[in-house]
C-alpha cells in the first residue's frame, strides 16, 4: 500500500521519460521475446506464430521474416557480434540464425520437451538453453553439440544466462529456485531462494555481474547480490501472477529497471531508490516482452495475443536526435 | 568471476589430475594469455588452435613444410608466431575473418630455426634461434627495420678460442633483456635496444643450457642443463644502458637445485605457477608421463608428482592465470592438467553457508522475540536505501596484473613502445562447422 502511494507520487511529480513512437506490425500470434542486437541497430522479434521478425530499430520498417522452427518460439538471443541468432522453439530445438545469409544455419537437438530460454555467452562460442524438460544445456555453437547437461531444476526452466565474462551461468525455474552454476565444471555453485518460494520468471545477471535480477510471480523483482545472498533492492507494483514476464536493465546513463505487467502496462523503476518513474501505458493485453536499447534511451514492449503492436518508446532525448535524421 | 565462489577460502593448489585430453598429434602445446586457447606445433609443419571452452580444434594454420619448432602469442592473442625446420618463421593474424587466418608475416632464415618468440611488449621485434647455434633479434619496424646477430664477447685473453654455440634463447619478462643458455653452460645477457652484451653468467656444474624460464614477475629465473638438474636464481640486477661499462663477468649462484635422486632423470620442459608459488618439471623418461611439482613458497620442498599416464612427456606450459596445465605426450595427445574442486552439495540448498571451521551456535537474546512485521519491513526498505553499483568490475583474483610498471624515462623501455604493433584487444570469430563435413 505504501509504495503505490509512493508511486503515484512519484510519476505526477516528474514529467514523462519516454514517448510512445513506433508501432511495428506484423506478427499474427503473441509476442514472446524482444531483442535489440548488440549495436542497436536492429530489434529481433519472435512469436507463437513461429517466425522470427528482424526490425530497424530506429524506424520501424521490417527487415527480414525468419521462419523454421515447426512450434511456437519462446525466446530469442543475438551473438555478440551480432552475426547470429539463436532461438528456442516448442518444437524441443534452438535455431541458430545467420544474420549475414538470413538463412537457418543450425539446428540444436536434444531438449527432451519445449525450450524455454535461450542465450550466448560474451564470446559467442557457447549457448546456454533450459527448458521444460528440467535441464540446463550448454552447447558448442560451431559444432552444434551439446557440452553439457546439467539436471538443474525440479521443474521447467524459464530462464538462463552467462555473466559478463563468460564463467558462470544462472538459472532459474518454477521450483522457485535460482541457481549459478560453473560453465567449466557444470557445478553448482550457489542457490538462492526467497522465503516464500514463488515461481520464478526471469533472471539476468547486473552488467558487472555482482548481482542478479530476478523477476518472481510474486508481482515483485527483486536484485540479489548472490555472493552474500542478500536480497539488496525490490521494486513492486507492477502485477505478476501468471505468466513468465521479462525485466532488464537500462544500458544508457540513466539507471532504470524496466518489465512488462499483467495490468497491460510495461513498468520503470529508478535502479536506486526503487520508485516508479513511470508506467508505459498503450497495449491492450498483457506486457510480455520488454527489451532496452544497448546504447540510447529507447524501450520496446509487446504483449499478448490482443494486441500484436511491438510498441517503441523513445526517451526525451532520443525522440529529439530522431526526429533530426 | 567464478574464483570467489569456487574456492571462497582462497587456498592455494596446484594441478592434480586429467580434466580432459585432446588428440592433437602435437609435439608441444601453449596456452594463449586469455587462457582460452591452445596452440599446438606438429611434426607436419602445421598449427592446430584449440578452444578451452568447447574442447574443440578452431583453427588449423597451414604453412610450414617441416616440422613446427616454437609458437608465441602476442600479449591480446591477436598474433601468433610459428618457428620451423622449414627455415622459417611466420606470424598470422588471427584477426583475419576466414579460416585458415591469413600469413600476416613471413621472415626467412638461412637455416632451421629452433625456437622464435615476441617481445613482450611490441610483436614487431622478434628473437629466433638457429640450429646452427647463432640468434638473431629482428625488428620490424618500419624506423628500426634490422636483423642484427647477438654475438658473445670474449672473455679477455681468450680470442681464439671457439665460440660455444647459443641453445636457448628468451626475452625477459620486461623485454628489456634477451637472456641467452649456451652450449658451454654460461647464460649471456644482452640489451634488447643497444644489442650489446652486458653480462656473462657462469653456471658451475651445468653443462649444456637446454632451457629457461622466468617466473611472472621476471625475478626468478629457473635453467634446466645436461647435468639434469633444474637450477633457480634471483635475476640480478643489471646497469642501464646510459651508465654503459664493461660486459659484467659474475657466477650465478642457484638458490635452488632440483632433480629426481632417485631415478636420476632429466627434464625436458618446466614451467612457474603464475603466482610463482609453484614449480613445475616435466620428466624426460621414456616410458611415463611425469610431472614434478615443487613448492618454492616453501623453500622449494617437493609437493607431488603427477602421473600422466604410459605415453611420455615431451612438453609442459602453465596456464597464465589458473591452476592448469598442458602437457604433451609424444604420441601427440595434450592433457590439460586442473585442480578439481570437490562436489559442493551444500549449494544445491537455498541460504546454505559453507563456514571453513566450526561455529559454535549462540542463541541470541532476541531471537525468538516477536516483533512487529512493519517494522521488519520498514527495516528492510531502510537497508535497501543503500545504493548499488552494477557497472564497477570487482578485481578478479584470478586474473593479477600482469603488466610490470615502466619507468618512462628509460630508453630501455620507451624504445620498444615506438611503433606499436595492431594488438588490440578483439574477438576469435565463431565459425560455423557445416553441417556436412
Amino acid at each position: 500500500m505504501k509504495d503505490e502511494a509512493l508511486a503515484s507520487a512519484s510519476s505526477s511529480q516528474q514529467s514523462a521519460l519516454f514517448y510512445p513512437r513506433l508501432s511495428l506490425n506484423g506478427h499474427t500470434r503473441s509476442i514472446s521475446s524482444l531483442k535489440f542486437s548488440p549495436d542497436g541497430s536492429t530489434l529481433a522479434s519472435s512469436g507463437a506464430d513461429r517466425v522470427i521478425k528482424l526490425w530497424d530499430a530506429y524506424t520501424g520498417e521490417i527487415l527480414r521474416t525468419l521462419s523454421g522452427h515447426d512450434q511456437g518460439i519462446s525466446d530469442i538471443a543475438w551473438s555478440s557480434d551480432g552475426e547470429f541468432l539463436a532461438s528456442a522453439s516448442d518444437d524441443k530445438t534452438i535455431k541458430i540464425w545467420s544474420m549475414d545469409k538470413g538463412v537457418e544455419v543450425k539446428t540444436l537437438t536434444g531438449h527432451t520437451n519445449f525450450v524455454f530460454a535461450v542465450n550466448y555467452n560474451p564470446h559467442s562460442n557457447l549457448l546456454v538453453s533450459g527448458g521444460f524438460d528440467e535441464t540446463v544445456r550448454v552447447w558448442d555453437v560451431a559444432r552444434g553439440t551439446c557440452l553439457k547437461v546439467l539436471p538443474a531444476h525440479s521443474d521447467p526452466v524459464t530462464s538462463v544466462s552467462f555473466n559478463h565474462d563468460g564463467t558462470l551461468i544462472v538459472s532459474c525455474a518454477m521450483d522457485g529456485l535460482i541457481r549459478i552454476w560453473d560453465v567449466d565444471s557444470g557445478q553448482c555453485l550457489k542457490t538462492l531462494v526467497d522465503d516464500d518460494n514463488p515461481i520464478c520468471s526471469h533472471v539476468e545477471f547486473s552488467p558487472n555481474s555482482k548481482f542478479v535480477l530476478v523477476s518472481t510471480q510474486d508481482s515483485t523483482i527483486r536484485l540479489w547480490n548472490y555472493q552474500t545472498s542478500r536480497c539488496v533492492k525490490t521494486y513492486s507494483s507492477h502485477v505478476n501472477r501468471t505468466y513468465c514476464l521479462f525485466s532488464c536493465f537500462s544500458h544508457s546513463k540513466h539507471k532504470y529497471i524496466v518489465s512488462g505487467s499483467e495490468d497491460h502496462k510495461a513498468y520503470i523503476w529508478d535502479l536506486q531508490t526503487r520508485q516508479v518513474l513511470q508506467t508505459l501505458e498503450g497495449h491492450r493485453d498483457v506486457v510480455l516482452a520488454v527489451a532496452t536499447h544497448p546504447t540510447k534511451d529507447i524501450i520496446a514492449t509487446s504483449s499478448m495475443e490482443k494486441d500484436l503492436a511491438i510498441r517503441l518508446w523513445f526517451g526525451k532525448d532520443d525522440v529529439v536526435t530522431q526526429k533530426t535524421q | 568471476m567464478n574464483e570467489t565462489l569456487i574456492n571462497p577460502f582462497n587456498t592455494l593448489t596446484h594441478p592434480t589430475a586429467v580434466q580432459t585430453s585432446f588428440y592433437a598429434i602435437a609435439s608441444f602445446a601453449r596456452f594463449d594469455p586469455s587462457g582460452r586457447y591452445i596452440g599446438a606445433g606438429k611434426y607436419d609443419g602445421s598449427v592446430s588452435i584449440w578452444d578451452l571452452e568447447t574442447r574443440a580444434q578452431i583453427r588449423t594454420l597451414d604453412g610450414h613444410v617441416k616440422a613446427v619448432t616454437n609458437l608465441d602469442w602476442s600479449r591480446n592473442s591477436r598474433f601468433l608466431l610459428s618457428s620451423s625446420k622449414d627455415w622459417n618463421v611466420i606470424i598470422w593474424d588471427l584477426a583475419a575473418d576466414w579460416d585458415p587466418p591469413q600469413r600476416y608475416k613471413t621472415i626467412r632464415f638461412d637455416s632451421p630455426v629452433l625456437s622464435a618468440s615476441f617481445h613482450p611488449r611490441n610483436s614487431k621485434i622478434i628473437v629466433a634461434l638457429m640450429d646452427t647455434g647463432d640468434v638473431y633479434l629482428v625488428d620490424l619496424r618500419k624506423e628500426h627495420r634490422s636483423r642484427v646477430e647477438l654475438v658473445e664477447v670474449q672473455e679477455e685473453g681468450e680470442e681464439d678460442s671457439r665460440q660455444s654455440d647459443m641453445t636457448v634463447v628468451r626475452f625477459d619478462p620486461s623485454g628489456r633483456y634477451i637472456f641467452v643458455g649456451t652450449s658451454a653452460g654460461t647464460i649471456l645477457v644482452f640489451n634488447t635496444r643497444t644489442k650489446v652484451m652486458i653480462a656473462r653468467h657462469k653456471i658451475s656444474g651445468a653443462g649444456v643450457i637446454k632451457g629457461l624460464e622466468f617466473s611472472r614477475t621476471g625475478r626468478r629465473l629457473v635453467t634446466n642443463s645436461s647435468d639434469r638438474t633444474l637450477r633457480q636464481f634471483n635475476v640480478p640486477t643489471y646497469q642501464t644502458s646510459k651508465d654503459g661499462g664493461a660486459c659484467l663477468e659474475q657466477e650465478l649462484e642457484p638458490t635452488h637445485r632440483f632433480n629426481d635422486p632417485i631415478n636420476k632423470t632429466a627434464w625436458h620442459s618446466m614451467a612457474f605457477s603464475p603466482n610463482g608459488e609453484w614449480l613445475a618439471g616435466g620428466a624426460a623418461d621414456t616410458a611415463t608421463h611425469k610431472i614434478y611439482i615443487w613448492d618454492i613458497s616453501n623453500d622449494g620442498q617437493f609437493a607431488s608428482a603427477l602421473d600422466g599416464g604410459r605415453e611420455p612427456l615431451t612438453h609442459l606450459h602453465w596456464h597464465p592465470f589458473k591452476s592448469c596445465m598442458a602437457s604433451t605426450t609424444r604420441h601427440g595427445n595434450i592433457l590439460i592438467w586442473h585442480s578439481p574442486s570437490p562436489e559442493r552439495w551444500g549449494a544445491f540448498a537455498g541460504g546454505f553457508e559453507e563456514v571453513d571451521e566450526n561455529v559454535e551456535y549462540e542463541e541470541k537474546e532476541n531471537e525468538f522475540d516477536i516483533e512487529d512485521e512493519a517494522e521488519i519491513q520498514r527495516r528492510k526498505m531502510k537497508a535497501e536505501e543503500e545504493e548499488v553499483d552494477l557497472d564497477a568490475v570487482p578485481d578478479d583474483p584470478a586474473q593479477f596484473s600482469t603488466r610490470l610498471s615502466v619507468p618512462r624515462d628509460d630508453e630501455d623501455f620507451t624504445w620498444a613502445d615506438k611503433e606499436p604493433d595492431d594488438d588490440s584487444p578483439w574477438k576469435m570469430r565463431i565459425i560455423m562447422e557445416n553441417d556436412d563435413t
